[in-house]
């Protein structure tokens, strides 16, 4: 009969406990005792993130009598914030979250000391000093990569971290103190789905296969090439035996397309002018028809159906949903209108191309019709050659989006939450009672941020010694090497290490030089405050705790995928070119690799 | 009742909600009018929730004026606006939330309005209200199926009430179960990849309410009663307690006038337990300096569930809470739990 809807995490006060059974003279400043109020008004505390959680919880701080925040987002308002991020208003989209969400809350407390920043937590000027600032730093974040930082500057800063995520009408708390609690690595986090290569490019079964491969396709034609992200049917796959006798079939099949393996797919289309028609043909029936002859894949599954262009529009137009009572992207169309969308958007995305010059490249973006457009065709298209039930633009939307739904009352309940955690926390500090939880991670105590001030010193200074082991993560790209020392006396003059061995084959594989293609550092990092409407690329993780808003650039995203999927091709052993060799190269540690000394 | 058609507008704006309880639940949403009583800092939040969430209309009510302490956890009134009507100082705040929603303002006192006054609305929820006019009004729209919720915060401590009737229907999302084939995978043993695993249903349920006056009026004196006493939220006596003091006193425990305020509230808390057949020890003194003012994350918290209460009634669509949910802000408990006759 009773169920329980929010369960504490300890059992320490709000306040400090009244050991007296009758109540005294109690100085109240309404509902706080006047030493708990007077504490609140002289704390400093940092909120990351100025989003769904991030104005509910500013809304509260000031009102519960917090007087010095700071808040940061290097996000602008979109009109899709609005149903939920109610500091901001239809007039306020394309401007800074942090900057006014700032003004709206100083409107109903001018008393307020607030501090914008339209940046990245992740910008080195947010040292540990900058962290030290702070008494309390609260999460309000909607992706992992920023979510470890934090976590890693917090525990290197010694100062309590309160942790959230929601989505949908889930959400949840946590909160996070060197020494007393695990931080928020300490639990490993699932990784994001990804599918293998095959799948995608061979034998999809699911609609989101087929997304996946149009936002490839997406890139391959318009955008930045990954050799990550092939579409073209894929000889490799190891479920297919290769039979002499196909040979011959196979060798026609390719030859109609010019030989898959030696021309991109770019290269293809721009020789085609990239003609929509020969596009649809190539895409949808001869390299269908190539699949075909790898018959191994059909013997259990059915077999894709090719689209022929001409065929398509010979037939009568088939019944679509009424649009009715309806969202208009929520209708279903037919083959038809797919390949008539198909059309219309490589028209409208070749001109954005020819607009932009020469060896321009687009970056996808779910808000941007007609790279939207360009997907949900597609991804349609080829959902019907594989006989899938096509999917309305409003359903292709959330998957290739990676959309996660959000309302205002779960983030103005878990932002409640967190204020009142923010108080037990600041309270033990005061009182001294603090509740002993799980063990840490201690070796995180050794993380060191400032790269910079730590090229003068030896390694011993750091406690590594010969036999030490050490572990460097760069979370950016999920990567983790474990690393033996050994001292020598034997390496050649002026060479200050030598690197034997392999590294394991997790990194992402790039065909240019790898300080272009890192994805920690330059164009791809999303530490670039946004300008524009788009945010900085976000976790894809569709777990409850870490994604409030969904990623609207794809360039970080598509690089995470294909870093986590790389690793699925080492992990599921499908893929034998993914064994690949790193050179690691003999540039000093970046901000991004922290050295843990594990012994 | 509702009009058909979301503007695109509307689909823009309310997009990551229709992903989450669908169009038809934003439809019937859009054709909702909405009573709030009470603009304290419960109110306020209530009122946000529901103006983001898209009723057609929210009618913003309040007799009282405006005070430092009264706006010290309301985010809509500005801070020079002592004195005014505290409904008509939320007003502005209230409808730049979102200008698709019709917000109005109405000065007079509750108790004054006639029985008519309240069959207007699809929903009515009530904050600072005394338990007798509760009652009345509960007793007057549950009948006309005009969902009538209760709420408040006292300190750290709130709760919300809801009575939707004697037939109360909803809808519930559930996955679909798909005969035959499996998830698809990519052995040579797969299945036929048709099947789509996010294909869900929905499927329909009735659920009924017992009035405002049941809930509160359950006799304790029963063996069975006090078997399950045990389990029983503190909270539920607690507000009791708050309920008598406000009847009593013509207002809340306010932080200026503590001592006293302290020992009336105690004094109140043995007679309706006594009243009740209870012992005192069920609220210790301790309850007392936390039960001032309204702790704003309290009124986030309180006021998030009860506006997510109201979505769900007013859309029809989700398993409502059944009857009551307290909320202890100094533990950071939060239950829901059923009072009344089964």
């Amino acid at each position: 009969m009773r169920t329980s809807l929010l369960s504490p995490l300890d059992q320490t006060a709000a306040c400090p406990r009244r050991r007296n059974a009758e109540p005294t003279m109690a100085q109240l400043v309404g509902p706080l005792r006047k030493e708990l109020a007077d504490s609140l008004s002289s704390c400093r505390v940092l909120v990351v993130g100025a989003g769904g959680i991030g104005c509910e919880l500013l809304k509260n701080l000031v009102l519960t009598g917090f007087k010095n925040i700071e808040v940061i987002d290097l996000d602008t308002i979109d009109v899709s914030n609005l149903n939920r991020q109610f500091l901001f208003q239809k007039k306020h989209v394309g401007k800074s979250k942090a900057q006014v969400a700032k003004e709206s809350v100083l409107r109903f407390c001018p008393s307020a000391n607030i501090t914008a920043y339209h940046d990245s937590i992740m910008n080195p000027d947010y040292n540990v000093e900058f962290f030290r600032n702070f008494q309390l730093v609260m999460n309000a974040l909607d992706n992992r990569a920023a979510r470890n930082h934090v976590n890693r500057m917090c525990l290197a800063a010694d100062i309590p971290l309160i942790e959230s995520g929601t989505a949908g009408y889930l959400g949840q708390v946590t909160v996070i103190k060197k020494g007393q609690t695990e931080c928020y690595e300490c639990q490993p986090k699932p990784t994001q789905k990804t599918f293998p290569g095959c799948t995608i490019r061979n034998t999809p079964s699911e609609p989101i296969h087929c997304i996946v491969w149009a936002k490839y396709l997406f890139n391959q034609l318009f955008g930045e090439e990954d050799a990550d992200q092939e579409v073209s049917p894929d000889t490799a796959d190891p479920e297919v035996a290769w039979n002499p006798a196909d040979a011959a079939a196979r060798a026609t099949a390719s030859n109609k397309d010019g030989d898959i393996k030696r021309v991109s797919t770019k290269e293809w289309a721009r020789s085609t002018g990239y003609d929509p028609v020969k596009l649809f043909n190539k895409l949808f029936k001869d390299d269908i028809m190539y699949l075909l002859t790898m018959d191994k894949l059909w013997k259990k599954r059915k077999a894709p159906l090719p689209l022929d262009w001409t065929e398509i529009h010979q037939l009568e137009s088939s019944q679509e949903e009424a649009f009715g009572t309806g969202l208009k992207d929520q209708q279903v169309l037919g083959v038809q209108g797919y390949a008539q969308l198909f059309h219309r958007s490589v028209e409208t995305l070749r001109s954005q191309l020819i607009e932009k010059g020469e060896g321009a490249e687009l970056v996808w973006d779910k808000d941007d019709p007609p790279a939207m457009d360009f997907v949900t065709a597609a991804a349609n298209l080829r959902m019907n050659v594989f006989s899938m039930n096509m999917k309305s633009r409003f359903d292709v939307k959330s998957m290739a989006g990676n959309i996660i739904p959000a309302i205002a009352t779960t983030n103005a309940v878990i932002a409640g939450l967190i204020v009142l955690e923010a108080l037990k926390t600041l309270n033990s500090d005061f009182d001294q009672c603090r509740t002993v939880n799980l063990q840490c991670c201690s070796f995180h105590a050794q993380h060191n941020f400032d790269g910079f001030p730590n090229n003068n010193k030896f390694l011993s200074d750091f406690g590594i010694r010969n036999g030490s082991r050490l572990q460097a993560d760069d979370f950016l790209q999920d990567y983790t090497l474990l690393v033996n020392l050994i001292h020598s006396e034997e390496l050649e003059k002026d060479v200050e290490f030598e690197v034997v061995g392999d590294a394991p084959d997790k990194a992402p594989v790039s065909s240019v030089p790898e300080e272009g293609k890192n994805i920690a550092n330059g164009n791809k990092d999303s530490a670039q405050p946004s300008t524009s409407s788009k945010a900085a690329a976000e976790d894809d993780d569709v777990l409850i705790v870490d994604s409030d808003e969904e990623p609207s650039s794809s360039t970080m995203e598509t690089s995470l995928e294909s870093s986590n999927r790389k690793r699925k091709h080492h992990d599921a052993d499908t893929d034998d070119a993914a064994s690949k060799r790193k050179r690691l190269d003999q540039q000093p540690a970046d901000d991004d690799e922290d050295i843990i000394a594990l012994d | 009742m509702e009009d058909n058609i979301i503007s695109e507008e509307e689909a823009a704006q309310y997009d990551r909600q229709i992903r989450l309880w669908g169009l038809d639940a934003q439809k019937r949403l859009r054709g909702s009018r909405v009573l709030l009583v009470g603009l304290r800092g419960l109110g306020a939040e209530v009122a946000k929730n529901l103006i983001l969430a898209g009723v057609k209309g929210l009618t913003l009510l309040d007799h009282e004026q405006v005070t430092e302490e009264s706006r010290r956890a309301q985010f809509l009134i500005p801070v020079d606006a002592d004195g005014q009507n505290q409904a008509q100082a939320s007003l502005e705040r209230a409808q730049l939330l979102n200008p698709m929603v019709e917000v109005k303002v109405d000065t007079d006192a509750v108790e004054s309005k006639p029985d008519d006054f309240f069959f207007q609305f699809d929903a009515v929820c009530l904050t600072r209200c005394s338990k007798d006019l509760m009652v009345r009004v509960d007793q007057l729209c549950a009948s006309r199926n005009i969902k009538v919720f209760c709420g408040d915060v006292y300190g750290y401590h709130g709760y919300m009430f809801s009575d939707l009737g004697q037939e109360h229907h909803y809808v519930e999302e559930k996955p679909k179960v798909v005969k035959g084939s499996n998830e698809a995978n990519d052995g040579p043993e797969a299945k036929k990849g048709k099947v789509d695993p996010n294909e869900t249903t929905m499927v329909k349920k009735t659920i009924s309410f017992c009035s405002l006056k049941e809930a509160l009026e359950v006799d304790w004196t029963n063996e069975k009663a006090k078997s399950s006493l045990k389990r029983t939220p503190a909270d539920y006596f607690l507000l009791q307690v708050l309920l008598k003091f406000r009847t009593d006193k013509g207002r809340d425990p306010q932080p200026d006038s503590f001592a006293e305020d302290s020992q009336l509230f105690l004094q109140i808390r043995d007679d309706v337990l006594e009243t009740m057949g209870l012992s005192s020890e069920l609220l210790p003194n301790t309850f007392v300096s936390y039960c001032f003012s309204e702790m704003a994350p309290v009124c986030a918290v309180v006021g998030g569930v009860l506006g997510q209460e109201l979505v769900k009634a007013l859309s029809q669509r989700d398993a409502p809470h059944r009857n009551f949910f307290f909320f202890d802000g100094l533990k950071g408990s939060g239950v829901v739990d059923y009072f009344g006759s089964k």
